[in-house]
Formats: C-alpha cells, structure tokens, sequence
C-alpha cells in the first residue's frame, strides 16, 4: 500500500473549495463554514503526527471536517428552548447577505436530488484535483465564477488562444474523468 | 482550395470553437463551422456532447468557490503555524 504523505503548505490550494462546498452544503452559511475550515486546518496542523497516511490528505482532513460540523449541530442544539429574538437582520444594514439566507427552497427539488447534486459537485472538484494547478484555476475562474474572457487573460497575462487552448485540455480531461465516474 | 472562406477547419479548431460556445461566446460563423464540422467528424461529435453534458453537469451541481481573500488568510495561518 502507498503510504500517503503529508504537505499543510499545498492544503489550501488543493482542498479549500471541496473542503468548503462540503460544508456550504451542510451548514448554509458562508461565514459558518469559513470559519468551520479554519479550525480543521488548525486542528490538522496540531494533530499531523497522527497521519498515518493510510486515507488520502483529503480523507483525512474531510473526517475532522466532519467531527467539526458535528460539534456545530450539538451547540445549535443546546442553544435550543432558550429564549431566541433574532432581530439581526433589521441591526445591521448587509443587504445582499441575507438575500441568499431568506430565499425560500426550491418546491421542485426533492432532498434526493439535492443530494446528488451535492455528490455531484464533490464528484466534480475530485476530478479537478487532477488537473494541472494552473489550468484548474483557470477553469474554475471561467466557469464557475463566471469571469469574462478579457479579465481571465490579463490576471494571468496569456492571450486569448492561450486561454482557450488551456480551457480546451481542462474540459477534455474532466469530461473523461466525469465519463468513467458520472456519466 | 479552401483558402478565402475556410468553413471546412480541423477537428483543433472545430473543439475550440465548441468550447466557445459552451461559454455563450462564440460567433456566427464559428457556429457554422461547428455545425458544417460536426457533420463530418464523429469524433468531435462525441466531444461536443460530452462537452455539453459537462456544462450542464456543473450547472446542477451548482459548485461554489471559496473566497480567495479567505484562502490567502488560512495560508498565512498555516504559514505561521509550521514555523512556530
């Protein structure tokens, strides 16, 4: 067996955007996860001696991930039968915060389909991790953020045929990943 | 032969030209290309709707990034952790 090794200098690179998607989807609240990641970072750091590289580094760090989730339900928890008045929307001015929180479900999504898509995307990010470090990041910028191709090109100071050239051998190789693992 | 209107192009160009087009940026003419290419190739056909379902995948998945003001911060924390 492989024994897996251990670099917290690559974590963020490599594991913020899956280890974050995982957490959006079970805590709703933006602030809440980065907060969440932050500690399992921090608690990954502190117990690194224990790797033993048998799981994968992302493995790992989703199981204390979890264990930290966890511990955020129980406090909501405890928090519960105590007089609560929430009145922090009307305190402080953030619109554009609450928009997302407020918004009401979707009627037309089962919790079935919201939990494949949640697989999906993690199934989606794995795939990603495959790709080259730059070509990944491109991506991610064109078509999960949405950038134009204009801002995308002089961030990364390439020409446009560079840009589409480097799209091009993301799209194909997700697309053969997804192939064998989705599709 | 080919050479003042160039409808007829490679399968390199016709997969850019696709990818374009899954971004909504691709032009009129590139969209012929597509079209007059797709019908020749089977190959690229194949890219194209995998290209396509590959879109709509990650539509539905509906993935969110990670702040990156906020990675650069769990960086630097990480940074100053490893050299205490």
């Amino acid at each position: 067996m492989s024994i897996n090794k251990i670099d917290p200098t690559k974590w963020v690179d490599k594991y913020s955007d899956y280890l974050f998607n995982y957490t959006i989807t079970r805590v709703n609240d933006r602030e809440l996860a980065n907060d969440l990641i932050s500690e399992t970072f921090l608690a990954g750091l502190k117990s690194m001696k224990n790797f033993k590289g048998e799981a994968s580094e992302r493995t790992w760090l989703i199981s204390i991930l979890k264990r930290k989730i966890i511990d955020q339900y129980r406090k909501i928890n405890s928090n519960k039968g105590r007089a609560e008045v929430k009145i922090k929307y009307k305190e402080d001015s953030n619109d554009g915060d609450w928009l997302e929180e407020q918004a009401p479900d979707r009627f037309d999504k089962t919790a079935e389909d919201i939990m494949e898509n949640e697989e999906l995307g993690l199934a989606i990010l794995n795939c990603m991790e495959s790709l080259p470090e730059k070509q990944a990041k491109i991506f991610k910028m064109k078509t999960i953020d949405g950038f134009d191709t204009e801002t995308i090109c002089n961030e990364f100071n390439i020409t446009p045929s560079n840009l589409w050239v480097i799209i091009h051998r993301a799209r194909t190789t997700l697309a053969q990943c997804l192939e064998k693992n989705w599709f | 032969m080919n050479k003042k209107i160039s409808l007829l192009v490679d399968c390199a160009e016709a997969g850019y030209c696709c990818d374009k087009k899954q971004y909504n940026e691709a032009s009129f003419l590139e969209k012929i290309k597509i079209l007059l290419h797709l019908a020749i190739c089977k190959p690229c056909r194949k890219y194209a709707s995998n290209s396509t379902k590959l879109t709509k995948l990650i539509e539905k998945s509906d993935l969110k990034s990670c702040p990156e003001e906020e990675k650069k911060i769990w960086k630097e924390t990480i940074e100053k952790e490893i050299s205490k």
